[in-house]
């Protein structure tokens, strides 16, 4: 089956290859997690080595940001954009969706201009304003994704996770069961010490690992490693060494 | 004396004009206040953002009322396009590779400290004896 790597060394594995052409994949995650850069090394790598120009949908950062952040793994946005291999967008919600409906918007002639095959949409959450229900919102996320696919898009979606450790405090919106992939990044403390990790959680029509794996941004990017072993409560984000668990279920008794 | 002030002035007028022509046209035909100078140098960082009146003065730190007459002039004057989506009016930068070529140069012209100083001279003045630049006064910043 086709795949759409997203040039992340373990990411693609751990997808059996990558996401599934024409998707959306939403990618979930505290502040600082790395949410944006997976999605701007799955567009950066689209460009560089599959020939799939780009297009990154910002609400809120500035492009110039986008423009910053890339350089300082070596990806050269602004170059990019002068060959026509991508566009940094900003707008709001509420135009992009109106921009979106309408035949010959802004967005569909940037799509069609540079040969747009993927998507980074920066972040999803800010759907959240224009909507005052769960309903609605899940309604405004449908028709704003199958617009996206309609132009033959594969979509990358972040969503703002505002719980550092820990169980997730904001309530489920629908978008979940929305999209065709899922992919959670979370801190986690072991030992006083923060490190980083990942788990896809869903991943439609497709296998998938469902190891928790950790992750590092490197000067690169991001790059995933090997999973979490020997421990276990890894996504409450403070894990407990199985052997400890062991110890207090059985023989502290 | 008058005289005397007079041809200082002059010399003034001289020495700040002294720079490309086609840059001192667009300065004095084109960003002739203060918020539109914030306003192209917003959209030259930022080149593909299409957006409405209210959030584009949120982008750049002002209220709707400062911004709303400069971003009409910008597009009278060819700098911005206008353009809907559904009932929403959009602005966006113009896709005129002449006026984006002189934005761009304008821009980095901007970067050397004595241009800007002629800049602001010009949009100084220029704001005295221009309606358009009447408004000046009301939102005066001089932090470029």
């Amino acid at each position: 089956m086709e795949r759409v790597k997203t040039g992340i060394p373990g990411l693609d594995e751990m997808l059996h290859g990558g996401f599934l052409p024409q998707t959306a994949n939403l990618v979930e995650g505290a502040p600082g997690t790395g949410k944006t850069t997976l999605g701007m090394q799955f567009i950066y790598h689209g460009i560089i080595a599959c020939e799939e120009p780009g297009i990154i949908l910002t609400f809120e950062e500035f492009p110039q940001q986008y423009y910053r952040d890339a350089s300082n793994f070596g990806w050269d946005f602004q170059q990019m954009e002068r060959e026509d291999k991508l566009r940094v967008v900003m707008s709001s919600p509420e135009v992009s969706k109106a921009d979106l409906e309408h035949v010959g918007g802004r967005i569909e002639r940037l799509i069609r201009e540079i040969g747009a095959r993927r998507i980074l949409v920066d972040s999803i959450s800010h759907f959240e304003r224009l909507s005052n229900s769960r309903t609605s919102f899940r309604e405004l996320a449908f028709s704003f994704i199958n617009a996206l696919k309609r132009e033959g898009l594969t979509i990358v979606l972040t969503r703002e996770q505002p719980a550092l450790l820990g169980e997730r405090i904001s309530p489920e919106n629908g978008l979940a069961f929305l999209v065709d992939s899922y992919i959670l990044l979370r801190y986690v403390e072991i030992e006083s010490t923060m490190h980083k990790a990942l788990i896809v959680l869903k991943m439609r029509g497709s296998d998938h690992d469902k190891g928790i794996r950790q992750f590092e941004i490197t000067s690169r990017g991001i790059e995933v490693r090997a999973p979490f072993e020997g421990r276990e409560g890894i996504m409450s984000g403070s894990p407990r060494r199985m052997m400890d668990s062991f110890v207090q279920a059985f023989v502290r008794r | 004396m008058e005289e005397r002030t007079k041809r200082e002035l002059d010399l003034t007028a001289r020495l700040m004009s002294d720079m490309d022509p086609q840059l001192l046209e667009f300065l004095q035909t084109k960003i002739n206040s203060f918020v539109k100078w914030d306003l192209v140098r917003f959209f030259h960082d930022n080149p593909h953002t299409a957006d409405t009146l209210e959030n584009i003065a949120r982008y750049a730190g002002r209220s709707s009322e400062v911004v709303r007459h400069e971003l009409k002039e910008l597009v009278e004057d060819g700098v911005l396009e206008e353009s809907q989506a559904g009932s929403m009016t959009i602005y966006s930068l113009t896709s005129d590779p002449h006026i984006r070529e002189l934005l761009r140069r304008f821009i980095e012209a901007s970067d050397d400290r004595q241009f800007r100083v002629k800049a602001i001279y010009h949009i100084v003045r220029g704001s005295r004896g221009n309606p358009r630049g009447a408004r000046l006064k009301n939102h005066t910043n001089t932090d470029h």
